[in-house]
């Protein structure tokens, strides 16, 4: 009789199961936030930044929209030069700026290019959070509103007041 | 038919994804067809250096044609259009610029295609993202068969990629991944398939003293490919040293040409290049499979390790190694360094249970991948866009 499959999906079910025990075990230790002594709400709270980390695409959302236009918020990575001086003068900085300076601080522009490139993924991983908490704060609110009012304590069921 | 394959390289020494599969199809199809390669004269894909000489030559079963670059790709201009293009904020002027800078520009290939295309019966090219596929796509558009090898990188995001998608009469995919993600943004009913690359199955025997000669010793995990931070290899270095560093005696052994510098560590084992004899002791030897490519269209590492029923442990963050891994039970994967040890505990504690996630991946090689299945599929979709 041949050996019944081993399917990947349950073993990494079982494998995260470990690795979230692993992780909430080594922030704990190291000095994080007391509530994640509680499981359930460590295990709420990465849940939600996961969610954020890796699901969200992050060249489709709402924070970076709504700041275009207004604020310069994007990260400048690209090089231009230029002077404000006309004529040949204008002309001999800026061969100056290509051929000398642009060539003795290459190192420097892309040692920082990088840098700037991880940045800018970085900033873009924190709107993700920020979008998601919004999304949760959304529902929550709709679920709240959907929920009926209670009742002030002195019109409470009758059954409660003999 | 008579065919012709249109791809930015050419040539058995060549190790590139997407030259590799158009080279290992275009052999395959020649034993039925009458194929032409249309390619340039560069041998480097980051300068396009002309390295081969222009015109007719002839490679095994295939008729080659070499068109010359006309411009070395200038990298630092090539990286400020990509800050443009990539942050959305290019012209649709400067998208198609991004093309051309990309290169590997060959002017007289297009030509060829607008004298000659015709005399072919299908025109298929591979990767969108070059110069040759982009411009010449439109030129043969109702014969032509696009075999994109899109990655989810941000160019596949770009607007001018609307238009090429619409042009093709067909399309020739490498994963399910990659035919939802280029086909959501192609137009419906377009003729395609899902064909990924053929495998002969592996030889039952292999020389693995040679594993020995060399120093590496049992347990030991292979990467096998270009040691690149593109490739994901600073990431593994980085959680594989933390991995290490909290006891566990395993090592990494990298086979490939290193572009970035490997830290001087007691369980990591550079071997730089290594010939065809070696690669096969080492992945009948190794315990596990490393893939900690963040972007791949299809990995061709990976079916040769499950082709030898090695397991894999891959970057959970690449839709299609994911993907590929959870549609073959042939491994695991990760999305952290906590993810990664945790895996790796696994695969390395339970020896039983990683040969028999290797079996499977070898069992889905043996579904999917072998050459009569894979030419079946090409052969079907060659036919449907008459």
């Amino acid at each position: 009789m041949s050996e019944p499959p081993l399917r990947v999906a349950a073993l990494m079910a079982e494998i995260d199961g470990d690795v979230r025990e692993r992780l909430r075990r080594h922030v704990v230790k190291r000095g994080g936030a007391s509530e994640y002594a509680d499981e359930d709400v460590f295990e709420h709270v990465r849940a939600v930044l996961a969610r954020a980390a890796d699901a969200r695409n992050l060249d489709a959302l709402l924070l970076p929209e709504l700041l275009d236009g207004d604020v310069e918020w994007e990260l400048q990575t690209r090089l231009e030069l230029s002077t404000h001086r006309p004529g040949l003068l204008g002309g001999t900085i800026l061969w100056a700026k290509r051929r000398i300076l642009l060539p003795l601080t290459r190192w420097l522009f892309e040692y920082s290019q990088d840098n700037f490139r991880r940045q800018h993924l970085l900033n873009r991983v924190l709107f993700a959070c920020i979008e998601e908490l919004a999304i949760e704060n959304a529902r929550l609110r709709r679920d709240a509103a959907a929920r009926p009012a209670p009742l002030p304590p002195d019109q409470g069921p009758a059954t409660s007041r003999r | 038919m008579k065919l012709a394959c249109v791809v930015h390289r050419f040539g058995a020494d060549i190790a590139g994804g997407s030259e590799s599969h158009c080279r290992l199809i275009a052999e395959h199809l020649a034993a039925r067809h009458d194929v032409t390669i249309l390619t340039t004269c560069a041998h480097d894909h980051v300068t396009w250096k002309n390295h081969y000489p222009p015109g007719e030559s002839v490679a095994g079963p295939l008729r080659v044609l070499r068109f010359p670059v006309v411009r070395e790709r200038n990298l630092h201009r090539f990286m400020d259009i990509s800050d443009l293009v990539f942050g959305d904020r290019a012209t649709p002027e400067q998208q198609e610029q991004w093309f051309r800078e990309n290169g590997p520009e060959t002017p007289e290939l297009l030509d060829h295609l607008r004298q000659h295309g015709r005399e072919y019966d299908r025109v298929l090219f591979w990767s969108y993202r070059y110069y040759d596929a982009y411009f010449g796509v439109p030129i043969v558009a109702d014969r032509a068969v696009l075999v994109p090898t899109a990655e989810e990188d941000p160019l596949i995001h770009v607007d001018a990629l609307g238009p090429l998608f619409a042009r093709p009469a067909g399309f020739l995919y490498l994963t399910p991944e990659e035919a939802e993600l280029v086909g959501s943004r192609a137009p419906a009913g377009k003729p395609s398939a899902v064909i990924g690359c053929g495998l002969d199955p592996a030889p039952a025997s292999v020389d693995t003293s040679r594993v020995d000669a060399i120093g590496v010793a049992d347990p030991f995990v292979l990467y096998l490919g270009r040691v690149d931070p593109n490739k994901g290899c600073e990431a593994l270095l980085r959680h594989f040293t933390q991995y290490a560093d909290s006891g566990r005696r395993v090592q990494l052994v990298m086979a490939g040409p290193a572009n970035m510098p490997i830290p001087d560590h007691p369980l990591i084992r550079p071997l730089g290049f290594v010939d065809a004899g070696l690669r096969e002791a080492l992945l009948a030897r190794a315990r596990v499979l490393m893939m900690p490519s963040p972007f791949e269209s299809l990995s061709m590492v990976l079916l040769e390790a499950w082709n030898r029923g090695l397991p894999a442990l891959v970057n959970a963050r690449c839709r299609v190694l994911r993907g590929q891994v959870l549609r073959a039970d042939g491994g695991l994967h990760y999305g952290n360094g906590v993810e990664f040890g945790a895996a790796l505990d696994y695969l390395l504690d339970h020896p039983d249970q990683a040969r028999v996630l290797g079996a499977q991946g070898r069992a889905y090689v043996d579904r999917e991948y072998r050459w009569p299945i894979v030419l079946a599929r090409i052969e079907q979709l060659l036919a449907e866009t008459a």
